[in-house]
């Protein structure tokens, strides 16, 4: 059996007396979109600092491919091909829009994958259109709304043509219809395909959201963490009914009232 | 041919000679070139010919602190370090000002990659303290070893450039030009040749951020500051040749300010900002010097010029002017002169109606 894509195993961080991630292991294979929900402070942002290697953790390890990544220089773990967005957007905020993508695309990885691609600058319009956000190509970054620099993020990512796309709220702050079309084109990305000059495997996903409706629409396979620790794993339907979940978001007393 | 003599000339119009700001830079350099033609007086020569100098030792001050956001308080060291190499060399083993200036500049590098690596640690007031201490290490270790750095009188007779005045003014603009030129392509981030300057603005901006679109900031960080000390040793080289002596006074705190202090003055994180910074301020202070009063009260003049134009123009002198004469076109941001209406490439109109 080949290597699984991303095995997560025992990992931990404690800032101090605080537990945010206590000893999560889990596996996302490379085909899947994976959700991953909890309450607040649940640790989610956390975990995905970790397999980024933005914060180190304290114990365990983080393997993609086959390969340890634990602990890695963040620029070293993109370029092998996990790309990261921010739940507080961090663009360049001086920047126009089109250079915040070609940032990613002057990245090691984007060059060697894309050589057949003339220039950056086109492969960066690529992925703003992809993302719907083409028009703004020429705007600084600061005068950008929100909503636009959430799916900036996104392009800004997918610009590093990863094979693992972690987006962390990647609907956060969005309207409903901007959220029903960024969902929309998460999925169509995840097919994969050729867009424009950007060429898409299929990255595989987990993505971070509160927005659960929207979310369970698009995703295979939830994994809900709640104080550190993942309390349930499973389909969509699944983890709706399990009973712990919804102890976890709605506390223990009322669910069972509600039952 | 004949063609793509036409097609040169349109693109000189379109890309110098329709943007104001660069038709002032071509005139200014022009200008200068012509400077031993219109006026041939010494004075002026040494004044314009050290101020050239120090445009390249200030537009490297800005290439590091300005658009990496790397706060350098210790400039001086890396011209200190290849002054006193370049004069070493020559003076003891008798090399010519060719090699020992590259030299210098080498010299510089290693100055630039050894400021460099507690750099990579160190971020903001904390990095500026230890940049500030650098420089005077290496006073002490220049006091240590009088004998052969000439300790605090400093070294003599070093070579001169060539055998002219005119010369030698040639020479250092030509090397300043070029050094110039060769920074601020390094730094310009619409540039399609070299695309290290859209690297550099996002690691200033956003260091995390630059990190997760795979960006080595480390590396790009030790290359900014090796190629800093290069540009400051290329300074610092013709800086010891042209004045002949290369004293302790070179690494003092002063000495590393001005770079500091001309830089804001024409406009932080611009190359030609701190270009112009230097040959207002400098040649200013110079000629006001030659006067008995002046002399006395010049600091007081260049502080009270400091504190009016900062007051009026904060973001320094040469984007004031620039958004006087220059409109950004809303639509393609292209660069229009402001008295057009209309952009020059898509005909959008430029001031909008209140």
């Amino acid at each position: 059996m080949a290597a699984p894509f991303l095995e997560v195993e025992n990992l931990c961080k404690h800032f101090g007396e605080l537990r945010a991630v206590d000893g999560a292991s889990f596996h996302v294979s490379h085909d899947e979109m994976v959700g991953l929900i909890g309450p607040n402070g649940a640790g989610k942002t956390t975990l995905m600092r970790l397999i980024t290697g933005i914060l180190k953790p304290t114990s365990g390890t983080v393997r993609f491919k086959g390969e340890d990544i634990t602990g890695q220089d963040t620029a070293k773990i993109v370029n092998k091909g996990i790309a990261p967005t921010f739940q507080v957007v961090k663009p360049f905020r001086h920047l126009p829009v089109a250079a915040n993508v070609m940032v990613s695309c002057l990245c090691p990885r984007a060059k060697r994958r894309g050589d057949w691609v003339k220039t950056v600058e086109l492969r960066a319009r690529d992925a703003l259109e992809f993302c719907g956000i083409a028009d703004l190509a020429l705007e600084p970054a600061s005068v950008v709304s929100h909503g636009d620099l959430k799916r900036l993020e996104v392009a800004r990512a997918i610009a590093t043509e990863p094979e693992l796309l972690l987006l962390d709220e990647p609907f956060g702050g969005l309207s409903p219809a901007e959220t029903e079309l960024v969902g929309k084109f998460l999925r169509r990305l995840h097919r994969g395909g050729r867009f424009g000059r950007l060429h898409s495997e299929g990255p595989a996903m987990v993505i971070v959201e509160h927005k659960l409706s929207d979310l369970m629409k698009i995703v295979d396979r939830v994994i809900v963490l709640s104080f550190g620790q993942i309390i349930a794993e499973g389909t969509p339907d699944e983890v709706v009914r399990n009973k712990e979940v919804i102890e976890a978001y709605i506390g223990k007393e009322v669910s069972s009232l509600v039952s | 041919m004949g063609s793509y003599l036409y097609q040169l000339y349109r693109g000189f119009q379109g890309e110098i000679l329709a943007v104001p700001g660069r038709v002032i830079a071509l005139i200014f350099v022009t200008l200068l070139f012509l400077l031993p033609l219109i006026i041939p007086h010494p004075i002026v020569l040494k004044i314009f010919s050290l101020a050239a100098i120090f445009a390249i030792f200030a537009a490297s001050w800005d290439l590091l602190s300005g658009f990496t956001g790397q706060l350098n308080l210790g400039q001086a060291l890396f011209f200190g370090v290849s002054a006193y190499s370049a004069a070493l060399l020559n003076i003891h083993l008798g090399v010519p000002p060719w090699a020992t200036i590259p030299i210098g500049a080498i010299a510089g590098v290693i100055a630039g990659l050894l400021v460099g690596i507690p750099a990579l640690r160190l971020r903001g007031f904390y990095l500026a303290l230890v940049t500030l201490a650098f420089p005077i290490i290496l006073i002490g270790v220049i006091f240590v070893f009088p004998d052969i750095t000439g300790g605090e009188l400093g070294l003599f007779g070093v070579d001169r450039l060539s055998g002219s005045r005119v010369l030698d003014y040639y020479i250092i603009l030509l090397v300043a030009t070029a050094s110039i030129l060769v920074m601020w392509k390094l730094t310009d981030g619409r540039s399609k040749i070299v695309r290290t300057g859209v690297i550099l603005h996002a690691i200033r901006e956003d260091e995390i951020t630059a990190r997760a679109s795979g960006i080595n900031t480390v590396r790009y960080k030790l290359m900014v500051f090796s190629i800093s000390g290069f540009f400051a040793g290329v300074a610092g080289g013709l800086y010891v040749h042209y004045i002949r002596i290369a004293g302790p006074s070179i690494l003092e705190l002063f000495f590393s300010f001005q770079p500091i202090i001309w830089t804001i003055f024409g406009g932080i994180v611009t190359i030609y900002g701190a270009v112009a910074g230097v040959f207002i301020l400098y040649p200013l202070v110079e000629l006001v010097r030659l006067h008995p009063v002046g002399e006395t009260y010049r600091f007081v003049l260049m502080v009270l010029i400091l504190i009016v134009v900062l007051l009026f123009m904060p973001q320094g002198i040469t984007r004031w002017v620039r958004d006087h004469i220059e409109e950004i076109c809303p639509r393609c941001k292209l660069i229009n002169i402001r008295t057009r209406r209309y952009c020059r490439a898509c005909r959008a109109p430029l001031h909008a109606e209140k």
